[in-house]
């Protein structure tokens, strides 16, 4: 790959600091931004999924102690999260286990977890609604499709219906959720913490302080990963801390434990999806795919989630008969919410493995049966879009296959072995829409970016990003400083504070380089035009949708959904211990397409991990509720990710399609490599039981214990 | 004696308190130390790992009673050295620094690692690493980081 | 110390375990995360005495408040035992985790006591009036619940010598290749001449409440050649299904039930 100027890695503008150990984590304050001691807060968390409050008897509160709950609510006890059903605090009734209720607030730790502990909540126990196959109330439902998938079932040769399911994935970021308020003495509220996006908090701090936009600002600290898990979470915490700061007239934080973290807050939406395929000459003529998401008590974002999902519904493929229906399900259980994939890695699972499954009916390989389907430029996507760029996808192909003798090692393994340890590889293609899903950009986010120039000709990037790990801190000054043609050191981004920076979105969809970065691009070209030697300047770039765009309508998924898309390729080699379920993963190997990688090693480095949590995903990591609707796998020693021992032979490889809006040719990175593990695992596992015909897996996580238990299936 | 006293980052140090409090709750609460992270509180993510007399502990499973007489070295006491400066700068080239919440325990456990075994295959450095979560990097960075600084260690550990 | 001992000696140690109510802290990485409160803690760690490993002619004898770090450099310590606890968690765990608390902690699970089930270990318990030695499966009862007295700590773990020397068998299986807990592990010694089987363990985790041992089963091999038991290998691993009890735990009985049997299976076929 011929590397442009600007993928040079450079050392990253955080790395000194995090590195030292000097960065300042919410949790890290000493003490306000003007000196004065932190107050402690603790959530009281419902015990019950579905329950009447009846009474809440609190002990008796230590002096320097308080309690705060709805009542104290200055504003409105909605926490805008797309729509406003989501609470502060909780209203009459707890919707699931672990919904807020209350929080206890003081100056020593101990004392507050042990007040905490003596509250006494009066719950009237209600029905909860646990299982998403029969629950009927659905926060969301959508339906699209194009061509005829009636007719063309009933031309079929072979009609394939298949159920698949996937489990809840947990973010895991290292750091577990916190934020601080801090009533400041111009009557303004200050919140800050680890989170994802600023405005979004505002938003939500200043409907709920009754305040206008000026009385509230926050800022995001420096955040120890995000995922998507602090897209909205941060939001609600930010709202309880603020008006406890208010109620105590002192700065309150509020920081999770890990268990509180594990249990009670968003994740993955578990998914159950029916498909249902036509083949008429070893041709694939419709999908018909089902989708149910399991939303959870409240809406959040389960809506935007769903669409994605639902648009990568008939995955990589050029299929003329299209239907989807999607719904995101009510059940009394944690609200679910954004995890990188973002709804794709659901339905990319159950497209990718029905594929496979039919291939192994039809008796031919599933590679080259995939290969015979794979979209390419010009054709239409699922929602009567275009892809308007090449589809690079039989280049990667082609690229994993060199990494690993993909093509010959899935014919080697499919023949009978026997023996303890038996053999599988599996493949995947996908996508991922580049960017926030439609027309969102343009009409709901509208993004502004701008440059300040100052008289010593420093340049600050205000935009309100944030840096979550994968670098935007780095690379949006780099793609400045290149613009403007002066050093690195001489342009800079701060953490974002409402009072100081535009709304240039949210840092999510891995719209973060691809959009705002091209408004910085603009913006520095703008600068460089007009720059003034010792004089201070600033620029401004607002977000343009580009003109090659086919409108996108919500109502009817009709249009193009994404400018443009981020491919990938996977394979996975494993080797299974039929003795004891232990799957050794031989080899993890990626080809992904994100355009010019805006820093090499910055790119490379949300490929691995996002590669590696996919991969998590698909095997170990493994969560789900009981029959109360409780999470029970609320620690490090029960919900296991990925150690630096578990995959130690992982490659990732970048192919190159240039975006031409896109800064330098770059598009949205982020969520792609986690969508690409969990297909290709399954496969290769499901070849070294036997194949398909032996044993059909179609969920995820599948894990060792899953493994004996398939093959004890085989005795009976 | 003056409750538990110990030697913090080469300095000696005497800590009035519970022997029963955690030590990475003093170290973060009474001394400053906030290199020291908090992940679980459990043992199970490195986050909190310290070195004491030079061996890689979590500070989250240590007792104060459990330090009395003894050495210990946080990231704030590291950073000025030579085999930190080499760490730091095979992880910069690397870009292996995300967002950084598991990197203070990852450099102690890299020192651990290479103060025991100076030229470390890839396999032995994996394991060292083998009690550090990391969630951002999918760990290849890291590994190939700390086997750099050995590569080019010289003479350092 | 404000709610802790420190005491120099095991002597002192048990002085102040005979008189009040303390929770005996060696390495911490149990403790610590159990985190009983309002009790004293009682650290053992720093004690000359229980941080010796020693060869006696008869046993090796490993001090409880040796770590598992401590206990891999030894070049006494048997290959069973160093290959169960080189699996435990990760570094940081076994540089602190100790001999003496993975017995006392009471885990069903604590890969150290497998091995020592194994190996035919004894327990040497002291307090302040005397001494006594057991069996290690006297001393683990079940899950949560040692014989451990309440005047008494772990002295050491005393591993016979002549079962160190013998070849092993051991697996263990947890959830990923690191900081893992056992779901099922297996461990074996044995003493094989002239194709007849003169002694035989074998010890298993995730077969019952606690680490266990079939003795009664063993003891139908002893004296059986190799040939014989290979040829009858699924009567024994079905006497094994019998033996054990299989429970629900992180995973199913299903899964604990097959892998222990697969691993018996394995474990008699690779006897030679």
């Amino acid at each position: 790959m011929h590397m442009k100027e600007i993928c040079k890695s450079i050392k990253k503008k955080d790395h000194d600091p995090k590195i030292e150990g000097r960065s300042v984590y919410v949790s890290d304050y000493v003490a306000s931004k003007d000196g004065r001691a932190i107050l402690c807060g603790k959530l009281l968390h419902s015990t019950l999924a579905k329950a009447r409050v009846l009474s809440v008897k609190l002990p008796e509160l230590p002096e320097g102690y308080l309690y705060v709950d709805a009542s104290d609510i200055p504003g409105d006890n909605n926490v805008n999260i797309v729509l406003d059903d989501t609470p502060v605090f909780c209203r009459d009734t707890v919707e699931y286990i672990g919904e807020p209720i209350g929080m206890v607030v003081g100056p020593d730790e101990k004392a507050v977890e042990k007040l905490l502990s003596q509250i006494e909540v009066e719950y009237e126990e209600l029905e909860p609604v646990l299982d998403i196959r029969t629950a009927d109330e659905y926060f969301f439902n959508y339906e699209f499709g194009h061509g005829d998938v009636e007719k063309a079932f009933a031309e079929a040769d072979k009609v394939y219906e298949e159920e698949f399911i996937t489990g809840y994935q947990d973010q895991t970021y290292l750091e577990p959720q916190g934020m601080m308020a801090e009533p400041e003495a111009d009557g303004r509220m200050y919140v800050h913490g680890s989170l994802q996006c600023a405005y979004y908090v505002h938003g939500a701090v200043a409907r709920v302080m009754g305040t206008d936009p000026d009385g509230v600002h926050i800022l995001q600290d420096v955040t120890g990963g995000g995922f998507g898990g602090k897209e909205d979470f941060p939001s609600i915490i930010g709202c309880q801390v603020a008006v406890a700061a208010k109620k105590a007239n002192a700065p309150v934080r509020c920081v999770f434990g890990r268990r509180e973290d594990l249990e009670f807050t968003p994740k993955r939406h578990p998914s159950l999806c029916r498909y249902k395929l036509a083949v008429k000459d070893g041709q694939v003529t419709a999908v018909d795919a089902d989708v149910r998401f399991n939303a959870g008590a409240y809406s959040t974002l389960s809506a935007v989630v769903l669409q994605r999902g639902i648009i990568a519904a008939p995955g990589v493929y050029d299929i003329p008969n299209i239907h989807v229906t999607g719904k995101a399900v009510k059940t009394n259980t944690n609200p679910c919410g954004a995890y990188r994939g973002f709804g794709a890695p659901q339905t990319f699972f159950a497209m990718e493995t029905m594929m496979s499954h039919i291939a192994q009916d039809l008796g031919v390989d599933s590679i080259e049966f995939k290969e015979k389907h794979f979209a390419v430029k010009g054709d239409t996507t699922s929602t009567n879009g275009r892809y308007h760029f090449p589809v690079p996808i039989p280049a990667m192909l082609d690229e994993v296959d060199a990494m690993c003798d993909l093509r010959k090692k899935h014919q080697e393994y499919r023949k009978p072995q026997t023996g303890r340890c038996r053999r599988g590889i599996g493949f995947s293609a996908i996508f991922h829409g580049a960017g926030f899903t439609g027309s969102g950009e343009r009409d709901l986010i509208k993004a502004t970016a701008k440059l300040r120039k100052y008289a010593d000709g420093t340049v600050e990037v205000l935009a309100s990003n944030g840096d979550i790990g994968q670098g935007v801190r780095t690379t949006f000054p780099k793609i400045v400083a290149h613009e403007l043609n002066i050093p690195l050191d001489r342009v800079y981004y701060d953490h974002p504070d409402t009072a100081r920076v535009p709304d240039s979105g949210p840092t999510v969809a891995s719209r973060s380089l691809m959009i705002v970065g091209e408004l910085l691009r603009r913006a520095a070209i703008k600068l460089r035009g007009i720059w003034q030697e010792g004089v201070e300047q600033e620029v401004e770039e607002h977000y343009r949708e580009p003109d090659f765009m086919i409108p996108f309508y919500l109502d009817r998924f009709e249009g193009d959904a994404y400018p443009t898309y981020a491919w990938a390729t996977s394979a996975i080699e494993v080797e299974v211990d039929t003795y004891t379920g232990l799957v050794e993963i031989l080899g993890a190997y990626g080809s992904f397409d994100v355009g010019t990688p805006v820093d090499y090693n910055i790119v490379l480095g949300q490929m691995e991990g996002g590669f590696l949590q996919g991969i998590g995903y698909a095997s170990i990591e493994k969560m789900d509720y009981d029959g109360k609707g409780r999470i029970r796998n609320n620690s490090f020693t029960d919900y296991l990710v990925p150690t630096a021992m578990d995959v130690p032979n992982l490659k990732a490889t970048l192919h190159v399609e240039e975006y031409p809006d896109g800064p330098y040719g770059a598009k949205g990175a982020g969520e792609l490599p986690l969508v690409a593990p969990p297909a290709a695992y399954i496969e290769a596992v499901e070849m070294a039981l036997g194949g398909m015909q032996k044993h059909r897996l179609n969920r995820i996580p599948f894990s060792t214990e899953d493994v004996i238990l398939e093959l004890n299936k085989e005795g009976l | 004696m003056n409750g538990i006293c110990f030697v913090l980052n080469g300095k000696e140090t005497c800590y009035a308190g519970s022997a029963t409090d955690r030590l990475l709750d003093v170290l973060r609460d009474d001394y400053d130390m906030k290199s020291v992270k908090c992940g679980c509180k459990e043992g199970e993510c490195g986050a909190c790992a310290v070195l004491i007399d030079g061996v890689l502990v979590n500070s989250c499973c240590v007792a104060m009673g459990a330090v009395d007489g003894h050495e210990i070295l946080t990231v704030e006491g590291y950073r000025d050295t030579s085999r930190f400066a080499k760490l730091s700068e095979k992880f910069a080239e690397l870009s292996a620094v995300q967002c950084g919440f598991c990197i203070p325990g990852m450099i102690l456990a890299a020192e651990a690692i290479l103060s025991a075994n100076p030229h470390p295959t890839e396999d032995e450095v994996r394991e060292g690493l083998s009690g550090n979560i990391c969630r951002c990097t999918g760990y290849n960075a890291i590994v190939n980081a700390v086997l750099n600084a050995a590569k080019e260690g010289d003479g350092l550990w | 110390m404000v709610n802790g001992y420190k005491p120099a000696t095991l002597q002192e140690a048990l002085e102040i375990r005979a008189r009040e109510k303390v929770v005996p802290y060696a390495g911490g990485t149990d403790v610590m995360v159990r985190r009983p409160e309002g009790i004293p803690f009682l650290f053992l760690g720093d004690i000359e005495e229980l941080k010796q490993i020693k060869d006696d002619g008869e046993y090796i004898r490993i001090g409880a408040a040796v770590t598992f770090t401590e206990g891999l450099k030894s070049e006494l310590v048997p290959a069973l035992m160093k290959e169960a606890v080189s699996r435990i968690a990760a570094p940081a765990i076994r540089n602190a985790g100790t001999f003496g608390g993975n017995l006392g902690n009471g885990s069903d699970k604590a890969d150290s006591v497998l091995a020592g089930f194994a190996l035919d270990g004894l327990v040497r318990l002291v307090s302040s009036k005397g001494e006594r030695v057991i069996p290690f499966d006297e001393f683990s009862v079940r899950r949560g619940v040692t014989d451990l007295r309440d005047n008494e700590l772990i002295a050491e773990v005393l591993l016979p010598k002549d079962k160190c020397a013998l070849p092993y068998y051991y697996q263990k299986i947890g959830g990923r290749n690191a900081l893992a807990i056992s779901r099922v592990a297996f461990g074996g010694v044995y003493d094989i001449r002239d194709g007849v089987i003169r002694s035989i363990t074998a010890a298993v985790i995730g077969g019952g409440n606690t680490c266990r041992r079939c003795r009664d089963i063993e003891a139908s091999l002893v004296g059986k050649t190799v040939a014989e038991v290979k040829a009858n290998a699924e009567e024994y691993v079905n006497a094994y299904a019998e033996g054990l009890t299989f429970s629900r735990g992180r995973v199913s009985a299903e899964y604990r039930r097959t892998v222990v049997m697969n691993l018996i299976r394995d474990y008699l076929a690779s006897l030679e």
